[in-house]
Order: C-alpha cells, then structure tokens, then sequence
C-alpha cells in the first residue's frame, strides 16, 4: 500500500504478509515509515491506495476498537497505562474488553472471579502478580511497560503488534522481558506476533522473518540468516555488521 | 431599507463591543490556554467604574462633551485588576484545566458580589448622557454619533491588535507563546512576565468593552454573567484562540442578534445558541480557529 | 468496617433529626437531599469518566419544570410517577445532547454543557405561554407512597413526610450508584478517564461508554431536580442558569471528586454553610468564591482529602502538581 500526507510519501509500494504462527521484525532507520507502517496496519490511519487485511477481512481505518474487536491488538511505543488504577484493574479492563462484559453496569467487578482470574493470570506470566494492589502510576519504569504490553495479551489477540516493546529498557532486561513475551503469547494463544524494534540482537535473536524498510520501501522481507548475509541491508539499515548468533 | 439599516448599525455596535471583549477571551486562550470565564465579569467591572468615573468627572465640573476621557481612562485603568487574578491563577497553571476553569468561576462569583456591593443592585447608568454628541442620519435611519464613535473605537482597536500582533516584539512574542510554550521558553521568553501581560491586556479589552457600552446602557447586575455566553457564541463561530475570528465571530452574533430582536425577540438568545451547537457540530474550529482538542 | 460503622452512624442521625431539630432544619435537608442526587450524578461524569459538564443545570430544571408541570397543570400528584417521569425526561434530553457533547472532551465540552443548559434557560423565560416565563410554574404538593396528606399542614409534611421520603430515595439511588462504580462498566469509565488511547487500543468503544455516563449523570440530575421541587413549591428559569451548574461542580468539588461520597459532603457543606452566610450578609457569592479559590488552590482533592480517608475503589484524577 500507499501512503502520503501531503506531498510527502511516507510509505511507497509496502507489501507485507504475515502468516500464523510467525515472528515479524519490522526494523529500519528513524523515518523509514515504520510509525506510519504501523499506524496503518492497526487501523488508525487508511492507507492513500492499497487494502490492508486482516484474515481476508478489510480493516483499513476502521479505528482501533473496532480491530481489536477482530483479533488483532497494539502495544504503544510509549508506555500507555491507567495511572490512578491498580495493575490488577489495568488488566482487567481487557478482560472485561475480552468478555464483553462492560455493558454490567450493576454487576460488582471484585466479585467477577472469571474477570479476576483471566487477570491474574496475565499478571503471573508477566511477573507482576505480586504488584496487582500498586496504582498503576507508582510501579517502576519496566513494569509499566510490562503492563502496558500484559495488559494487551490480555485481550487474547490471534495477531499483536508491538511497538518496540523494549525500549526504555536496559540492555540487561531485555532478553528477559522477551522471553517473558514469548513464553507468554504461547500460553495466550497468540497466533502471530509483528513487533517494531531497534535492538539488533533481540531482532535476530527472536525473528523468524525480518522486514526492513527504507525511505518508505521495503528493502528485504527474508529469514534472518539472509538478512544478515545481505550487505546491502545491513549497512542501510544496521550500520554495521551484526553478531553472529545461533537462530 | 431604514430597517435594515437601524439592523445593521445596531448590529455592528453590539459588534463592537462583542469583538472588545473576545478579543481578550482569544488572547487569553491563546497564550495561556485558558478560558477566561470571568472575563464577562470584567466587562461588568468595567461598566461600573465607567459609570463612577464619568458621574465623579461631570459633578467635578467637566463638560458634558469631554464625558469620554474618564469613561476610557476608567475602562483602561479598571485592568488593573487583571494582575491580581493572573497572580491567583498562576497557582494553578500546571494543573489541569478543569482547575483553572473553576479557578475563574470562582472569580465569577467573587465579583458578582463586589459589584453588589459597591454599587448596589439598580441599575447604574449615565442616563441620557451619551446624546449630548446627538445623532446623525446613515441612509435614512437615526442613529447616535455616539454608536458610530464606538464603532470607530472597535476599529481602531483590532488594527491596534492587528499591528500589535505582527509588527511590535511583543506580538511576535505572544504569537510564539500561543503555537509553541515550551520552544518559546526555551529560546529565553520569560513566560511568566508574558502570562501577566497577556492577562492584563485581556482583561483591559473587556474593561474596555464594558465602559463603552455604558452611556448606551445601564451597568446592571446580571450583565457579566449574561454576557459570556454571547462571548462564548463569538469565539466558538471564530474559533478559539484567532483574533480574526473575534472579528468575524463578533460581527455574526452582533447582527444576528439585531436582526431576532427585531423580528422574533423570544428567538434572541437561542437562536445565538442554536448557530453555536451548529458551528460545533459541523465545523468545531469555527472560522478561523485551530483544530479542538 | 469501620466505614460501615460511620455510615450507619450517619444514616440512623438522619433518620432521628426531623425528630430533634427544628422543622427549618429539616426542610433545609431536603435541599441536602435533593443536590446530594445531582451531584453524585455529576461525579459519575466528572470524577470517575473525567467530562467537566457545566450544563448539568440543564437536567436539574428539566427535572424540577416536569414535576411543576405534571402537578399544577396535568394534575398529576403521585410522587413516584412524577420521578419516573423526570427521569425519563432528562434521558430523553441526554441521549440527543450527550451523543454531540460526547464528541468532545475538555473545554469544548464544558462550554457545549453550558450552551446547551443556557439554550433550555432561554425556552424557559422567553416562551412564557409555555412555562411561565420568569414567574416560572407551581409545583402541587405531591402524593407519596400513593397516599395524600393534603391534610397535613406544609411545615410538617416538609419536615417529615417529605424528609423521609426524599432521604429513602436518595439512599436507593446512592446504593444504585455504588453499584455502578463497582461495576465492570464503572471500571471502563475510570479507565476512559485516565487514558482514552489506552482504553480504545483495548477494544472499550470511549463515545460510547461517555454517552451512556452522561445518560446517567442526566437522570440523576433530574430526578434532583423532579425532588428539589415540590420543598419551595415554585420552580423558574434560574434553575437552569449557567452559575448554577457552576455551583453543582463547587459542591462536587467542595467535597472531593476522587471520593464516592466526597460530592455528598461537599453538597451538604454548601447548602448549610450558604444558609448559614446568607443570614450573615447577602454577599454569599463573595465568599463562597473565596472559598472555591482557597480548595482549587490549595486543597483540590476536597474535604475528602483533608480526612486521611484514603479513597476506596476510586482513585481519583489527582491534579498535576509542579514537578
């Protein structure tokens, strides 16, 4: 698809599919399109030409509500949370999302144990069960970027996009919050998941295809061995060549 | 034709004095981001002391003619409340704009009473006064110089501002502070002297406003609550925040609400509603405004 | 529990004051009474969905112009229909006004409230063949329960048959009310509250979900107004006024909109220390004024706050203060 604001073309002939059961690296230099990529695909922006489907459905603009009402979810690049709510309510808010069940306007909420527990155990695979009473404002940084992206889980997408789901994080944690975002999409069931990111190592390390944009194009969509091996790719988008790594 | 035309002037005076008193509603939303509720309650202010100060000057001996000098030296000089109420809100401008919202109600109400209190609850004018410049004709309807010099004054005023706002460091100034706050203070404005300028001018365009319509009208108890309503109508149909659009906005309502008093009374003021609920449902930025939140 | 004490403590004082204090005390509760609806109302919107609605007078006078109608001009006086029938009326109203008001947040929807409330003063006072222009309309001693006690002189009924009846119902509605917060849906609306993004990345439909708070809100405020009627007998276009809705925030604020119960207090404050001024000097506006600067500045949580009261399933919108 196309996508222009003005004159400027922010996303020029992008094609891209992901199928079930994939890992999509999206990576590329600042102002290669990927936010708007992004935007596009989640429904927030419609492209200029060009369709965007979702399991053979058209989900172009149709806005964010009503996308994750089909399946398919999105994570903020900055850490978006509830910040007078409690960890535990910031989850059960997709859990109601989930369970259609926000239309109970007489219902008690803390007497839901099907809300209570589909919430809780978001909060177990991402660590943070023992916080769920702390108001969302008071955790710490890398907590609320993990509740930011459980929060997301808890919606049980069949696709999740992630918009760089470790930044803001040390380089030490971030193996360890990927590993706690894969174990958990396998335990949610999520299908496949895109994710946006810069870190060359977790790229690689995680990826089963990696698509790099540039100015707008897509540069290459192949497996990571094939990536690696293509100069041109590397130096465009990485700078430099990567560590090796086992897949 | 001598119909329309009583319409149209008696439209552009109300325009007049519309425009004064949007003006320093836009100004003040476009700096500092605040809608000034308390900026009727300024015109009412500004109405009293006008009274006051032309009754004092005319029993100190003035003559009858020169009754403008005080009327606008009080309608200026009353803006002195203005740094006061900027220093209350200065509490408040990191929070939220609900709080400063209530922050002016609070005002509202606090003057509303100060006006009770210093002069009563009858109304308040300068009775027959302003025809002492008597009227003349404008293609065939009677009208009294005094509107047309008031009308001139709501001229002079926005090429003032207009000048101000493009030419004077100032202007340039309170344009950068209204599209980018922070890049403003960065490059070294000191927002603080800017905010209480800002208030201050804003308040005096409502003072201002408010002495002139006085020789045409009482000072009344009710009249700055009542009016920013209309002051509301004006930006809303403007836009808020656009000096251009108080113009536009001013001359709207002005003539719209000359033009229901002399067909449809009972229609004045929701007729002015009406167009504003319009305005907002088809096009929120009004005429010349930016996009609303 | 210990909050379960309080509350009994305070629910069985209400109960035995028309019994101990003079009949003037206990018909200005029912103003109390009466605002407390509104205002929990109001903070349905405010507090816990983050919309400031300065039109919320709108509802009060649609509320208050249906009991004088339906009791002076239709002759109906039971009290229960005339509830139900200012409660449907100001849903009839909200549904059209919130689904535009709804679109807009901050400022802009403040300002449309109060167009909106002022656009219904207007109707009020210019189509007097209607509603009584500016004397306004009598509102006819309603029936409660289905039984009249015309034969009752006015104080008494005011003070104790009225007083009961508008306390039971304010207990019902604050029960409902307290529901609803707890309620998955009140979770969505504190959820819109802190960050629509947010909310609508998780599928929470944020117009929606306002307009349905606002529907609420609305009726509440009706039925305020459909009980604030018939304890001064007259209802005028000044209900609708825009300074009277400012005074409804003032109440919610007063109190603490981060409390369930913060707009209660801050309504029950307001009427008793107004009275209270008013018989000092006629220049209560002054210092209530006074007042609302003092609590935006210095204590925006409300009373509430001052208590060390943390506040209970709402966490409020707490302002930004100076880094």
């Amino acid at each position: 698809m196309r996508k222009l604001y003005g004159d400027f073309c922010a996303l020029n002939g992008v094609s891209l599919a992901v199928r079930a059961g994939e890992f999509v690296s999206i990576i590329g230099p600042n102002g290669a399109g990927k936010t708007t990529l992004i935007n596009v695909l989640t429904g927030h922006l419609p492209p200029t030409a060009g369709s965007i489907r979702f399991n053979g459905r058209d989900i172009a603009g149709i806005g964010p509500v009503r996308l994750a009402r089909l399946g398919l979810a999105r994570s903020f690049q900055l850490v978006s949370i509830f910040p007078a709510l409690t960890a535990l309510e910031v989850v059960e808010v997709a859990v109601v999302s989930r369970l259609r069940r926000g239309r109970r306007w007489f219902a008690s909420l803390a007497r839901d144990r099907e809300v209570e527990r589909g919430a809780v155990e978001i909060l177990e695979l991402f660590r943070l069960a023992d916080r769920r009473a702390t108001p969302a404002r008071n955790l710490a940084q890398g907590d609320k970027k993990l509740l930011d992206v459980a929060s997301t889980f808890a919606l049980h997408p069949e696709l999740i996009l992630l918009d760089e789901p470790t930044s803001g994080v040390s380089t030490r944690d971030k193996t360890g919050i990927m590993e706690i975002l894969v174990a958990a999409a396998k335990r949610v069931g999520i299908k496949a998941i895109v994710q946006v990111e810069h870190d060359m190592d977790i790229v690689f390390g995680y990826s089963d295809r990696i698509v790099a944009l540039q100015e707008g194009r897509v540069l290459a969509d192949a497996a990571p061995a094939v990536i690696r091996a293509d100069e041109a790719v590397v130096a465009a988008v990485v700078g430099r060549p990567p560590a090796v790594r086992g897949d | 034709m001598t119909d329309v035309v009583n319409i149209a002037l008696s439209g552009v005076f109300h325009a007049a004095i519309l425009f004064l008193v949007a003006a320093g509603l836009q100004v003040i939303f476009g700096v500092q981001r605040i809608f000034n509720l308390a900026c009727g309650s300024f015109y009412a202010l500004g109405a009293y002391v006008g009274v006051s100060a032309v009754r004092w000057a005319l029993d100190a001996g003035l003559p009858p003619p020169y009754f403008v000098l005080p009327l606008i030296v009080a309608g200026i000089g009353v803006a002195a409340i203005g740094p006061v109420v900027e220093r209350l809100l200065r509490f408040v401008y990191d929070r939220d704009e609900t709080f400063q919202l209530l922050l002016t109600f609070a005002v509202v109400l606090m003057l509303e009473d100060v006006t009770k209190l210093v002069w009563g609850t009858s109304p308040f004018s300068t009775g027959g006064l302003y025809l002492v410049y008597g009227s003349v004709s404008v293609l065939g309807a009677t009208v009294p110089v005094y509107n047309l010099v008031v009308i001139g004054a709501g001229i002079v005023v926005a090429l003032l501002i207009g000048w101000m706002l493009a030419r004077t460091r100032f202007g340039r100034i309170v344009r950068a502070t209204a599209e980018n706050r922070e890049m403003s203070e960065a490059v070294g404005v000191n927002m603080r002297r800017v905010y209480t300028q800002v208030f201050t001018l804003g308040t005096g365009l409502g003072t201002l406003g408010g002495a002139l319509v006085i020789p045409s009208t009482a000072a009344m108890s009710e009249m700055g609550i009542d009016l920013i309503v209309e002051a509301f109508a004006v930006v809303v149909i403007g836009g808020l925040g656009s000096m251009r659009g108080a113009v536009a906005g001013a001359l709207a309502v002005g003539l719209l609400r000359a033009l229901a008093i002399a067909t449809y009374p009972e229609l004045e003021m929701l007729l002015i509603y009406l167009i504003v609920i319009a305005v907002l449902l088809w096009r929120p930025r009004g005429l010349f405004g930016e996009a609303p939140a | 529990m210990r909050q379960r004490l309080v509350l009994g403590l305070v629910i069985a004082l209400a109960l035995l004051y028309p019994l101990v204090a003079s009949p003037y005390y206990a018909t200005h509760m029912l103003r109390f009474f009466a605002y407390a609806i509104v205002v929990l109302g109001l903070n349905l919107l405010f507090g816990y969905t983050g919309l400031l609605s300065f039109g919320h007078s709108l509802f009060l006078a649609v509320g208050a112009y249906t009991a004088a109608v339906l009791t002076s001009q239709l002759g109906i006086r039971s009290m229960e229909v005339v509830l139900l029938a200012a409660a449907l009326a100001s849903a009839a109203v909200a549904v059209p006004v919130g689904a535009l008001c709804v679109r807009y947040v901050r400022i802009y929807f403040a300002m449309l409230t109060l167009a909106f409330a002022m656009l219904f003063y207007s109707f009020l006072l210019k189509f007097y063949h209607l509603t009584g222009g500016d004397e306004g309309m009598r509102v006819v001693r309603p029936a409660l329960l289905f039984v009249d006690f015309d034969g009752v002189p006015k104080t008494t009924f005011l003070s104790h048959h009225y007083y009961y009846y508008s306390a039971a119902v304010l207990l019902v509605l604050a029960v409902v009310m307290w529901r609803v917060v707890g309620s998955p849906f009140g979770l969505c609306l504190r959820a819109i509250r802190d960050n629509p993004e947010k909310a609508a990345a998780l599928a929470v439909s944020v117009t929606r979900y306002r307009w349905a708070a606002f529907v609420v809100s609305a009726v509440y405020a009706g039925i305020g107004g459909a009980l604030l009627a018939p304890t001064t007998g007259q209802v005028d276009p000044g209900l609708a006024y825009w300074t009277h809705s400012g005074n409804l925030v003032f109440m919610t604020l007063l109190g603490g909109f981060t409390h369930f119960v913060g707009p209660v207090v801050g309504a029950f404050v307001f009427i008793h220390l107004q009275d209270q001024v008013m018989s000092l000097l006629p220049y209560w506006r002054l210092v209530f004024g006074a007042i609302l600067a003092a609590v935006v500045i210095f204590v925006p949580g409300g009373l509430m706050s001052l208590c060390s009261i943390r506040p209970r399933a709402l966490r409020g919108r707490a302002p930004r203060t100076a880094a």
